[in-house]
């Protein structure tokens, strides 16, 4: 017997509200009709089709053009989009979905079954060179048509995060006529049933998206389920940080994206700016012990670094109070985060010198610890440039690991592909993932297969198999309380284990003029514009 | 040996550094650490079998010499390779993106070479008067500060307070204004100072003296004979600043959100790009050689003495 999990209409109006925006004055008047926006970002695009690029900043565009079978309510729901209602089989293998019969796409291409299983099928096809969207479709097999409108999804073994995946951007739905018609080119005419369709793209320069007036389904998510208000966004592509917010100030552009810490509070008191933000979720900005490294390997010496890290006084300095401080290897607002890791580990440096000298670690005439004629290093990598000043945090921590006689080494590299991926040559390392499924943990701190390190050496190269079973558990459990509660043991097991130091949570901030209303964000903090108005 | 032979042996030799700089290109990029198609997929979520895939796939199991035998016939039939990001040509890529860096280029080499040669010959006629002093602290300035940070003063002055002109774009005139003031002015600091000395040294010359004896006037002493003869040194320095342009367009196209292959070059290396790194690479080496060899010929026509010892 099949479960019947989602119907249609329950939509939640609540969910949009998201980011912490300043309130528009003039939500109840009607929204203004026309204009065109203009979106500053920070860095281009590598393609703009969804199953090939893995890029945050693509996706920021694919919200436009292209639509999702689902989509995930802030608060960790799935709900209608294409897709109008599911079904999941009792083993927890095949789904299938009735999709709405009035799509379509750009070009004029009718939306249905067979649009979805040339999607689905073109990300699992390896000419397709598809990244993160292959990843995220996993373990998909492929897919039955059952009517015009009905499809079946096959997976290789049960998944329970396979909805929440699916509403992600990388998989949104593509015109299977344009991408036979451009084959390797898509990526530069992208074609989707998206609320604005894709016109012209001047690399380096802008994207231009219209509204699409037949557009009729937007999701759950947005108040406009009709066509947009605006009539075009022009992407501009400003990767130098003043330029762009000098852009906004001068009215050269409407709106914004990624604000630097230090331009937030001039920002707020300008009377003709707004600012909105919104935490992204996933894993936070996280420093990874390298435990294929002695003494890392050791749950002792990690314990010792973990109690001497003020994360607290590292992200009240650098973000001046934007940037939220993070507990767990999950950010909040993604499901099963457990809140009470929150305070829970405390700076101690006495106990962290205790455990040091324990460890057999002497003080040196230095300052620094040695044993066996061997100083306590520890080589902290970190990339380049200095993105949401990742490299100022490395700096602090070796002041702070100075006080236990610590001696970190700060190696900044742009090859952190060979350097980390590649030979592993790390104690510590910083990284953050967005991700919309708790089960983001799993590629990370599950055990992981020779062959797998053969090619590439994950973060953090742990075991533990209380772990991996808690991790496998929540892939396939169904039960959304019972997989809440595996999460949950899974992260304090993480943080009391000292497997990482999270960091802290990124929010992507816009600013944006007083005369734009309207922008919200989808559950992963990525902007939705269908809701948008100039006055 | 006949000016004709002369032109022929540097276009020879021109088009050896071209090649020599091919191959140079290709061997760095090669040699270089890390693995470009871990850089093109997320590691954390890559399986061992995708990264497999899609390193055969461009070709990247093969060893060196293949690699480059493959890409040095394939560049002789005009073909640069696909960007491994996109699957674009790379070489209509250049094409479209150079207009751009050749328009801010040449306002830029235009501009130093106006306020360079204006400032330093009026500082070396009045010389520690108060206009010299003016070109001295010009020519210090754009020595000493970084284009990227006098490109974001002049956003904030001339887009931010005034709105009088764009801070980002590079369509119509005005996206060029203050591009190229802040690359111009870099340039404009070297001519200065070699324009000034030049023409210092030139004005205590014997023949300056002759011809202010012989009773021609102070202008056409100081234009049509001393500035001539300060002016050899200071084309050299004009020519090797047009390289100096060409490269500082990359951080300044990046500044002021501009096309061109200087950004086309800085993305492409962020995403380890390797066709499109060794093409923008490439192609900027053809340009630099071809202007040397125009600046290496028109000392001909400025200088007779050179002409003459052909």
């Amino acid at each position: 017997m099949a479960l019947l999990l989602l119907l249609s209409g329950c939509a939640n109006s609540a969910s949009t509200k998201n980011s912490s925006a300043e309130t528009n004055e003039k939500a109840d008047a009607q929204p203004k009709q026309g204009g065109e926006l203009t979106y500053a970002l920070a860095t281009s695009p590598d393609s703009l089709d969804p199953h090939r690029s893995g890029l945050a900043v693509a996706g920021r565009v694919f919200r436009t053009i292209f639509d999702n079978l689902v989509i995930q309510a802030e608060d960790g729901t799935i709900q209608p989009w294409l897709a109008t209602e599911w079904t999941v089989s009792e083993d927890g293998k095949s789904y299938i979905f009735q999709l709405r019969e009035d799509v379509k796409f750009h070009d004029g291409t009718p939306f249905n079954a067979e649009a979805v299983k040339f999607s689905f099928d073109r990300i699992i096809d390896p000419k397709t060179k598809s990244g993160n969207a292959l990843s995220l479709l996993r373990p998909y097999v492929s897919s039955e048509v059952l009517e015009e409108y009905t499809i079946k999804i096959n997976l290789a073994t049960p998944s329970a995060a396979f909805l929440s995946n699916i509403s992600q951007n990388q998989l949104g739905i593509v015109s299977p006529t344009a991408v036979e018609k451009y084959g390797d080119q898509f990526g530069k005419n992208p074609v989707g049933t998206g609320p604005f369709k894709f016109v012209n793209w001047t690399e380096n320069a802008d994207i231009q998206v219209e509204k699409n007036s037949d557009y009729n389904w937007g999701p759950s998510n947005v108040e406009n389920k009709g066509k947009p208000y605006l009539d075009k966004i022009s992407f501009k592509i400003v990767p130098e940080e003043a330029t762009r917010i000098g852009s906004v100030q001068s009215g050269q552009v409407l709106a914004a994206e990624t604000v630097p810490p230090q331009n937030i509070a001039t920002l707020k008191n300008d009377p003709k700016t707004q600012l909105l933000t919104v935490n992204t979720i996933g894993l936070p900005y996280t420093l990874f012990f390298n435990q294929r490294k002695e003494p890392w390997n050791n749950v002792k010496a990690r314990q010792a670094v973990q109690l001497a890290i003020d994360v607290d006084s590292i992200v009240k300095t650098l973000y001046l109070g934007t940037y939220e401080r993070s507990w767990s290897p999950l950010t909040p607002g993604i499901v099963g985060y457990d809140k009470s890791l929150e305070g829970s580990v405390k700076v101690d440096i006495d106990k962290a010198n205790k455990i040091l000298d324990e460890l057999g670690y002497e003080k040196g005439s230095d300052g620094i610890r040695v044993k066996d004629g061997k100083q306590l290093t520890l080589n902290y990598v970190d990339g380049s440039p200095n993105r949401e000043k990742r490299n100022d945090i490395a700096v602090i921590v070796q002041q702070q690991l100075k006080r236990i006689g610590i001696k970190v080494e700060i190696n900044i590299t742009k090859d952190v592909a060979s350097v980390i991926y590649t030979n592993a040559d790390y104690d510590l390392y910083g990284n953050s993932q967005v991700n919309s499924d708790p089960n983001a943990l799993r590629a990370i701190y599950h055990t992981r297969t020779p062959e797998e390190e053969a090619v590439f050496k994950g973060l953090p190269g742990g075991s533990d198999t209380e772990l991996d079973q808690l991790l496998e558990q929540g892939t396939s459990e169904l039960d959304q309380a019972k997989r809440e509660e595996i999460y949950k043991k899974a992260q304090q097991k993480i943080i009391k284990d000292a497997w990482i130091i999270p960091i802290y949570v990124f929010p992507y901030t816009v600013a944006a003029s007083k005369t734009v209303n309207g922008i919200t964000f989808d559950a992963l903090g990525y902007p939705l514009f269908n809701d948008v108005s100039i006055e | 040996m006949t000016l004709v032979n002369k032109v022929l042996l540097k276009i020879s030799t021109a088009f050896v550094s071209i090649i020599g700089s091919s191959i140079l290109v290709f061997s760095i990029i090669y040699l270089l650490p890390g693995d470009p198609v871990l850089s093109m997929i997320d590691p954390s979520v890559a399986t061992p079998e995708m990264v497999a895939n899609l390193r055969k796939e461009l070709g990247l199991d093969q060893p060196f010499y293949i690699q480059f035998s493959e890409y040095f016939m394939n560049v002789l039939q005009g073909d640069f390779g696909q960007s491994v990001v996109n699957s674009e040509p790379v070489l209509p890529k250049i094409v479209e993106h150079f207009p751009a860096t050749l328009a801010l280029t040449i306002t830029s080499a235009v501009l130093s070479v106006v306020i360079g040669v204006t400032f330093g010959v009026l500082s070396a006629i009045y010389r520690n008067k108060w206009i010299d002093i003016i070109a001295r602290i010009i020519g210090l300035f754009g020595i000493s500060m970084p284009t990227f940070w006098s490109g974001i003063l002049l956003i904030l002055i001339f887009s931010v307070y005034l709105n009088w002109l764009p801070s980002i774009g590079s369509d119509g005139w005005k996206t060029l204004v203050l591009p190229s003031l802040s690359l111009g002015f870099v340039g404009a600091g070297f001519i200065i100072r070699m324009v000034r000395n030049s023409m210092l040294d030139v004005i205590n010359e014997q023949f300056i003296v002759t011809l202010r004896a012989k009773g021609l006037s102070e202008r056409v002493v100081m234009y049509r004979h001393a500035l001539r003869n300060a002016l050899i040194p200071a084309i050299t320095i004009i020519g090797l600043n047009i390289g100096e342009l060409l490269a500082g367009t990359v951080v300044i196209e990046t500044v002021f959100s501009r096309q061109g292959i200087g950004r086309i070059v800085a993305d492409a290396i962020m995403a380890k790009d390797l066709p499109v790194i060794q093409g923008v690479v490439f192609f900027s080496a053809i340009v630099y050689v071809v202007i040397n060899l125009l600046v290496d010929l028109s000392y001909s026509f400025i200088d007779p003495r050179v002409r003459r010892a052909h």
